[in-house]
């Protein structure tokens, strides 16, 4: 907390190009804000600095109680205010769930959605394996968010999905994340349902072709989506076997080092996971990427809902308004 | 009328000595408090907003900088009085080499001028431990900046107790592509020959001598050495090499032929050695620790190329509505508080899971 005039005094001699004061004179205009400097060990050690030390010890004994007292009044108020605001948060959550549910109809999602100024072309989530759950719950529970995010981007004409899951439970489980995915689409689709492929980087992809019904009506708009299902090894391992990959072929004499540009790099990088993601949307209660690929998140707008636990639309239907630079309605 | 009349009241009563004493007395004890709980180690600013502030104001463009270096210097000393060990800042990207020329001078010049200053002081800062670094592609600097970067830095490098690091001109695609680079320039040198007190080739002409002329002395060599990994020169009978080698051969690169001419089999150390760890060690940052907080201002939830490698695993990030040159203590303040809250439930959730995996 500096001194309004000291402020003047430093903003005028910065005007000046520096000119007005010299170094001697800075340090008199800031010594007043320095802190004690730590002690040096020698000074420590002489008899003088220790009978100082030994008074001052009373001294910084109260005032480390007196800190610890403050310290503990404000996290107690802060925990107060953690809960009313995740109280707050939750109802205000349920509330809006409830007035923009989505009924599983496409249309309403649509709806929601056809108005924006812009949405991504490519979609990117973040889901949690639930490790505590009992026996297959977890897996079931997984499964069932990543269906139902994949219907509301069908619904909502996203083209382009990528489900990230840190431990890779989702990566092994593919044909059964492809079948739940298909079912869910016919559920909110009908007749019209449209055709899906999902894929994990290394592992061929599982298509499923749309129906005749929507392969026939082409001017409706909805997009075939593709699904990419990443786990924790697409990120920093994928940058460690490319630095293999190159250490190898320059070893062989294959490139020199002076070819690894940032171009390459990239290139290499979309080829063997995936591209940019146009927005990523987290549904836990903080902003954490638990090892999310780094590359790839470059110029990702990051989407959150604070205090918001779980998968719900919501969260989806903010995250797009967010991008757009929309404000949500709250009359449809 | 009366809001130009109410300011001019709250700032005659703000810097009226009570209140001045109180203020201070206040942000101490605040701070002094926060010392208590656990104290993030490596904290990262996106320094975000300084042009829209001048913008909203009514300012110059440079102004709005200049502003924001005081806030800079606001939050360095929040920062070093809480124990914060590494202060990571973002002060220029590549990319804002884009930007108006004037612009782009004027923060060239206003980083000159600061680091001057700073080493006018380099007394001062030796006595707080405190050493600056700058990060980032050098190759693009002008000379007269570089000159002083280099001798800002290199008059603070020997102070250990906290850390600036100043991102100038950076992007993280930048860093991990260097990184790569350096990486595969540590692997592709051949350096096991010069370790061992033994020469190899004395070995090889020992058992030549003794067996006569092998044709095969790469496979003896091959199996002499353990983990270490071997490799033929183009023109020998590795069939992917030869393949290859009409198109993309460099004479020039390192280790290709090892200088005493006779043993034409080139040490390389294996690349399966290659770790998440080896990457990190060639990063800017390599010897700070964990980034423990990212916080972004002007409500901008991007990460727009900074600290990809450094953030994207358990650091937390915060993104602040406020324009950067607002940035203070009563913004820093929730952040801190929310972080160690954060520790203290981590611990908790942590804490049973731990007995269990005991019991």
């Amino acid at each position: 907390m500096f001194k309004p005039r000291d402020i003047e005094a430093y903003r005028r001699d910065e005007k000046l190009g520096h000119k007005m004061l010299t170094p001697e004179e800075r340090i008199r205009l800031l010594k007043p804000y320095l802190p004690s400097p730590p002690l040096h060990p020698s000074e420590q050690a002489s008899k003088r600095a220790m009978e100082e030390q030994q008074r001052l010890g009373v001294r910084r004994f109260l005032k480390t109680h007196w800190h610890l007292l403050v310290f503990t009044i404000i996290h107690a108020l802060f925990s107060l205010y953690i809960r009313i605001r995740q109280a707050y948060h939750q109802v205000f959550n349920k509330v809006s769930s409830i007035y923009h549910h989505h009924h599983r109809a496409p249309d309403l999602i649509y709806n929601d959605v056809k108005d924006l100024r812009r949405l991504p072309n490519h979609l990117s989530v973040i889901l949690t394996l639930d490790e505590d759950a009992r026996g297959g719950t977890g897996l079931a529970k997984l499964i069932e968010e990543a269906s139902d995010i994949a219907a509301w981007c069908a619904s909502a004409r996203i083209p382009q999905l990528s489900i990230y899951e840190k431990t890779g439970t989702l990566k092994g489980y593919l044909p059964r994340v492809h079948r739940s995915m298909t079912q869910k689409l016919a559920a909110y689709f009908g007749p019209n349902t449209p055709g899906i492929g999902i894929r994990a980087p290394h592992c061929p992809s599982m298509e499923t072709a749309p129906t005749l019904a929507a392969s026939r009506s082409e001017n409706d708009g909805i997009k075939h989506l593709s699904v990419m299902i990443l786990s924790a090894e697409d990120g920093r391992d994928s940058i460690v076997d490319l630095t293999k990959t190159l250490a190898d072929m320059s070893q062989r004499g294959k490139i020199s080092t002076s070819d690894i540009t940032i171009e390459l790099v990239d290139a290499e990088l979309s080829e063997s996971v995936m591209g940019e993601p146009d927005l990523l949307l987290l549904f836990g209660p903080r902003v954490e990427l638990v090892g999310y690929p780094p590359w790839q998140v470059r110029l990702t707008e990051i989407s959150h809902v604070q205090d918001n636990e779980g998968v719900n639309y919501q969260v989806f239907y903010r995250g797009l308004l967010k991008y757009a630079g929309a404000q949500m309605r709250w009359g449809r | 009328m009366s809001d130009l009349y109410l300011s001019r009241i709250r700032n005659w009563f703000l810097s009226s000595p009570p209140a001045e004493w109180a203020i201070r007395g206040l942000r101490e004890t605040l701070i002094g408090a926060l010392k208590q709980g656990p104290v993030p180690r490596h904290v990262a600013f996106v320094m975000d907003g300084n042009r829209r502030y001048a913008r909203s104001h009514k300012i110059e463009t440079i102004e709005g900088h200049h502003l924001g270096f005081e806030a800079l210097a606001r939050v360095l000393e929040i920062c070093y009085k809480c124990g914060v060990e590494v202060v990571t800042v973002y002060a220029f990207s590549i990319e804002n080499f884009n930007r108006p020329k004037y612009e782009v001078d004027g923060l060239m010049q206003l980083a000159k001028v600061k680091l001057e200053q700073l080493i006018q002081h380099g007394e001062l800062l030796e006595r707080y431990g405190a050493s600056v670094r700058v990060l980032g592609e050098r190759d693009l600097l002008s000379d007269d900046v570089l000159e002083v970067i280099d001798r800002a830095v290199s008059t603070t490098k020997n102070n250990k107790k906290c850390i600036l690091n100043i991102c100038f001109p950076y992007t993280s695609r930048e860093e991990m592509t260097t990184a790569i680079r350096s990486t595969v320039e540590e692997y592709s040198k051949s350096s096991a020959p010069k370790r061992t007190p033994f020469s190899q080739t004395r070995i090889t002409q020992k058992i030549m001598s003794k067996q006569g002329d092998r044709s095969g002395k790469m496979e003896s060599d091959n199996t002499s050495l353990g983990q270490e990994q071997s490799h033929t020169p183009p023109g020998s009978d590795d069939n992917e090499d030869s393949m290859s080698s009409t198109t993309t051969l460099y004479p020039d690169s390192p280790g290709r032929t090892s200088k005493d001419g006779s043993n034409h089999v080139t040490i390389y150390p294996n690349v399966e050695n290659i770790t998440t760890e080896t990457i990190d060690k060639h990063m800017y940052t390599a010897d700070c620790p964990p980034l423990d907080i990212f916080v972004r201002t002007s409500g901008v939830e991007r990460l727009s190329d900074f600290m990809l490698w450094q953030c994207h695993q358990d650091t937390q990030m915060f993104f602040l509505k406020c324009f950067w040159p607002e940035f203070d203590l009563r913004h820093f303040l929730p952040v801190l508080l929310e972080w160690q809250w954060r520790q203290k439930k981590k611990a908790m959730e942590e804490g049973p899971r731990q007995r269990v995996k005991a019991a």
